[in-house]
């Protein structure tokens, strides 16, 4: 059989080729032992080698298909090419290739498909246990979890589906071999997948090192010194690479700015942005038609371009796992790849709000089954529309119900959710377990970033490599690196570029569900806003530090954010038919705060203040409303129009936008009074429910 | 739920989980099945060897022709499938009994004994399958006589501790299991289809939450309506009470007669039927077939009901027999 493979591995990379140490130790296992492997190697030692040449063995065995689950398929096409040359049909089922289910069933009935690939969603999908695992009679040759890390509570990237792999291999017959791979995960993670899996779960674990990285750490604090970092040091590397962010907004700015000093950059990021593309950027890297990719964690697991000669971090990520994943990336095919660290004052505000933000509130979980227990199935709007919780805090806690076996799933047209009779208690002792981990980790990258010693030894340490040694390469290791300091004068570009940019406010077209259930959900064209600006991101570099304190230290806002606003609508924006009338918000909270701005503002623009706009009952603020339906409900009962509305276009002004029905709902409210365009403008958008990758 | 391998083989070869509707290779029926597992029991087998047996193997050990191993091997080599639909039945509240487990309802192994389903589905508390109780059986449309009657069984199977079986449909079914749970008393539904749908209805999921409801199937349970389930399943509401009444049945048709006719023949349990003047047809027809008369207006308190039950019933003569096929 050796022989055999040998050939089949010659046939798909080359002539020469011999065999990676492990890659047929993992074979034999799986194919002739029929047992559990799990394979812990660096990214590029050949992990997909493994399965496609034991599926080919097995296949001719007479098994059924193997059935791959993989969190990233959408980066797979190269590696199906790779399996045609060995005569191996591969097929993709997920959420995005809808028209190419009924081929794969085709393959799949006719026993023509050879490795069915698959996201961990599907398995618990109706149509999939309907139509795909009777197609092909339940013949699951081999098990393939891709990213097995993801089972351990103890990876950094934890995904509740993985919970349901773990049952499904615990309630496999035995005969079935199951494959699990992984990059990244250290001794703990080890054992718990193994707890998990069974104690005959056989672990292949290589040398992670990657010999071709120089690592360093730069502490820069402020988001303007990196960036000017950024255009100082990036033409000295060759070749291309990513640039990682933590939040989204960072990536476009990153981009933006990289943009203006003449680099070839692109922002990638699985923000709710639909200019992003993200096949398309991930081919362009891939062809090198992009030299710099700006990217979140979105640009994930499996990515697998060879040729990555730096992997730069803008802002300090949570873990040593996920760091040396990311930083991984670089170094696979070229001798010589940097890994860079920079790291700022905003890095420990970030992490901590993911540690906070990582769980759904009990009280929310709670909520949400109390609601689905009063009836025999809710749709995802239905359900929305009865819960005061946030859109994406409700799917995220409806998962996480699904996974704990609370909330089921039928389908009728669109998924419907059900309270299943398993009981339910909170799993704090876990939820407790998870941030406390998040929050070691978190320190343990703290650590990293002021180590003396080796840096490649300190993270494979981290990892448990079975033989960490100092590298010799990196900055720590050479005594010398890149420069640590940047050009004052780039500096002040990088902070003015900061303080010029604006962020558009796009206007909404429908009602939120269930807010005129007798009505349909589009707004009247005619009673919509205009698109709007705000002068900058809540807290965030450039003007965001100063509303913040405007807002809850020093209770008034600063003349500088008067005349900043003044140069962005005036030369920027430029909105027309341009507002000869403005009004704002009130409050009764802070009556004068919001009202005072726009008086001056207004006096700057030359057109009169009205406030034609007066809340009627105290509020509940709206950010204690937590999804649209609760918070245009909010604006619709306590907001009302007093005295002449001039039929012109009018600047609608607000401090701080967040989900954008204040203005949605007071824009139709003036509007419905005989108002012109309404352009609604606001200090800041609070990023908080943008800040996920 | 970790099931054991001689219930893994046993879904495997007798449930349609995984399956289409209409696969290549069947399922084992009860009747393919029972040969099979004499064979393993005079061969000092388990079920859960079959999973480490080729399928030269099983032909030569299992003295079986090439086809039927070949269909066992089929069979068994879903074994991935069947993973994947246990998990997600186990993460909706369903789970499973076969007749290698040694939690198999006690009474339809001694009662049914080659007739017991291989395998149940089931959600909520298993433990009260079997437990002291009455049967009610009769018709979907029901008249004041029968609601009359459903609601007194009910009350009465609340009150005295006893599970009140049904077969979880409308009419009398619904009707009774409803004053059962209404009162704090338990009860089991043996469904002939759709036990998926079935839980998710309010009022069903909490009492199956509390611990007082058991819906329990034969059938798959995603599986629609079919007459020939409905008819099937009667035994097995029969087979695990005390006492069953038959409220209102058709003479010569329909599943309640079926289902009366057979649990008189099998003499599982005493069987009564509800006598009054203007009553159906099937009620005379089956007092004559040895059924017990129970008057209608009824004769005492629904307080004492279970008490005049025992003393009215006609000594069960069923015999024990021997137990431990699979
Ligand atoms: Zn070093």
């Amino acid at each position: 059989m050796f022989a055999k493979a040998e050939g089949l591995l010659r046939a798909m990379i080359g002539d020469q080729a011999n065999f990676r140490p492990g890659q047929w130790e993992a074979i034999e296992t799986i194919v002739s032992k029929k047992q559990r492997v799990l394979v812990v190697q660096r990214t590029g030692w050949g992990k997909s080698l493994v399965y496609f040449l034991a599926t080919k063995l097995l296949r001719d065995q007479g098994s059924g298909p193997t059935l791959l689950i993989s969190p990233l398929l959408s980066l797979m096409r190269n590696q199906i090419d790779m399996a045609n040359k060995i005569g191996i049909q591969a097929f993709m089922i997920n959420s995005a290739n809808r028209q190419e289910w009924e081929v794969a069933e085709a393959a799949l009935s006719e026993n023509k498909c050879d490795i069915l690939l698959i996201s961990p969603e599907r398995l618990n999908n109706e149509r999939f246990q309907k139509s795909v695992l009777p197609e092909m009679a339940g013949r699951v040759g081999l098990f393939v979890v891709d990213e097995a890390h993801c089972i351990s509570d103890w990876g950094h990237d934890f995904r509740p589906d993985y919970r349901r792999i773990v049952r499904i291999l615990q309630m496999l017959p035995k005969g079935v071999p199951v494959l699990g791979t992984t990059a990244t995960a250290n001794d703990r993670v080890i054992d718990d997948i193994q707890h998990q899996l069974g104690e005959g779960l056989i672990i292949l674990h290589g040398a992670l090192d990657r010999e071709t990285l120089r690592l360093q750490c730069i502490r820069l604090a402020k988001q303007s010194e990196r960036m000017a970092w950024l255009v100082e040091n990036l033409p000295k590397f060759h070749g291309s690479g990513i640039i990682y962010c933590l939040t989204v907004p960072d990536t476009q700015r990153v981009t933006e700015w990289l943009k203006r000093n003449g680099f070839n950059a692109e922002a990638y990021h699985a923000g709710n942005d639909t200019e992003i593309d993200r096949p398309a950027l991930e081919q362009a890297f891939i062809n090198n038609e992009i030299q710099v990719l700006v990217a979140t964690v979105a640009l994930g697991m499996g990515y697998d371009k060879p040729d990555i000669s730096f992997v730069i971090h803008f802002q300090r990520p949570g873990s040593v796992i996920a760091y040396y994943q990311q930083v991984g990336r670089a170094g696979r095919a070229v001798d010589r790849a940097y890994g860079i660290l920079l790291s700022g004052t905003e890095d420990d505000e970030i992490q901590d709000y993911f540690i906070d933000t990582a769980f759904p509130s009990i009280q929310s979980m709670r909520e949400i089954l109390d609601a689905l227990g009063r009836h025999e199935t809710l749709s995802f709007d239905e359900l929305l529309s009865k819960v005061n919780i946030a859109r994406g805090v409700l799917e995220k806690a409806l998962k996480l119900l699904e996974v704990d076996g609370a909330v089921g799933t039928a389908y009728d047209g669109k998924p419907l959710y059900f309270r299943t009779p398993n009981p339910w208690q909170p799993d704090t002792e876990r939820i407790e377990r998870v941030l406390a981990l998040r929050r070691a980790e978190k320190s343990q990258m703290q650590s990293y970033l002021d180590h003396n010693g080796c840096l490649m030894e300190y993270l494979l340490r981290a990892l448990d490599d079975p033989q960490p040694k100092p590298c010799g390469r990196c900055a720590n290791c050479r005594g010398k690196g890149l420069s640590r300091t940047v050009s004052h004068n780039l500096v002040i570009q990088a902070e003015n570029f900061l303080k010029g940019i604006s962020i558009p406010i796009q206007p909404r077209k429908r009602w939120p569900f269930g807010l005129f259930p007798e009505q349909k959900r589009v707004i009247p064209p005619e009673l919509q806003n205009c698109p709007g600006r705000s002068l900058c991101y809540y807290g965030d570099a450039g003007w965001g530090k100063l509303v913040r304190s405007g807002k809850y230290s020093d209770g008034h806002f600063a003349d500088e954010l008067v005349e900043a606003s003044l140069r962005l609508i005036l030369h920027q924006w430029k909105p027309g038919p341009s507002p000869s009338w403005l009004t704002a918000i009130p409050s009764r909270r802070h009556p004068d705060l919001v009202s005072d701005f726009a008086k001056r503002l207004a006096s700057k623009l030359g057109i009169p203040f009205l406030p034609v706009l007066v809340r009627t009952e105290e509020a509940p603020e709206q950010k204690t409303m937590q999804n649209s339906t609760m918070q245009a409900r909010n604006v619709l009962r306590t907001l009302s129009v007093i005295g002449n509305v001039p039929s012109k276009p009018v600047l609608l002004v607000d401090d701080i936008i967040d989900s954008g029905w204040t203005m949605t709902t007071t824009g139709f409210l003036l509007r419905s009074h005989g108002s012109g365009e309404v352009y609604p403008f606001t200090l800041a958008q609070a990023s908080g429910r943008n800040i996920n990758p | 739920m970790i099931l054991s391998s001689d219930s893994q083989v046993m879904l495997l070869l007798c449930s349609h989980l995984g399956l289409s509707s209409d696969p290549d290779t069947a399922p084992f029926t009860l009747h393919d099945w029972n040969p099979l597992a004499r064979k393993f029991q005079t061969r000092s087998l388990r079920p859960g060897a079959l999973l480490d047996l080729s399928e030269q193997d099983l032909a030569s050990q299992l003295d079986l022709s090439n086809d039927e191993a070949g269909r066992i091997s089929r069979l068994l080599e879903r074994r991935g499938s069947l993973a994947i639909e246990l998990e997600r039945l186990e993460s909706q509240g369903i789970r499973v009994l076969t007749r290698a487990d040694e939690n198999y309802p006690l009474r339809y192994r001694q009662r049914l004994t080659d007739a017991a389903p291989a395998v149940l589905f089931y959600a909520g508390n298993r433990e009260l399958l079997g437990q002291p109780g009455i049967a009610v059986v009769g018709s979907r449309t029901v008249d004041q006589v029968g609601q009359d009657c459903a609601a007194y069984i009910g009350n009465a199977c609340a009150w005295s501790g006893s599970v009140l079986y049904s077969g979880g449909a409308k009419g009398v079914d619904s009707i009774s299991m409803k004053a059962a749970l209404e009162g704090r008393g338990t009860a089991v539904g043996i469904l002939a289809d759709s036990l998926e749908r079935a839980i998710r209805v309010p009022e069903t999921r909490a009492a199956l939450m509390r611990g007082d409801l058991c819906l329990a199937t034969s059938y798959s349970p995603n599986a629609g309506f079919s007459v020939g389930a409905a008819m099937g399943r009667n035994k097995l509401i029969y087979a695990l009470a005390d006492y069953a009444v038959v409220t209102a049945s058709d003479v010569e048709k329909g599943g309640t007669w079926a289902g009366a006719t057979e649990a008189l023949r099998a003499n599982w349990v005493p069987v009564f039927i509800v006598d009054y003047s203007d009553m159906p047809e099937g009620n005379r027809a089956l007092l004559k077939k040895g059924g017990v008369a129970l008057p209608y207006p009824f004769p005492i308190d629904f307080a004492k009901f279970p008490d005049w039950l025992s003393a009215q019933a006609v000594q069960n003569k069923s015999k024990p027999t021997q137990l431990g096929l699979f």
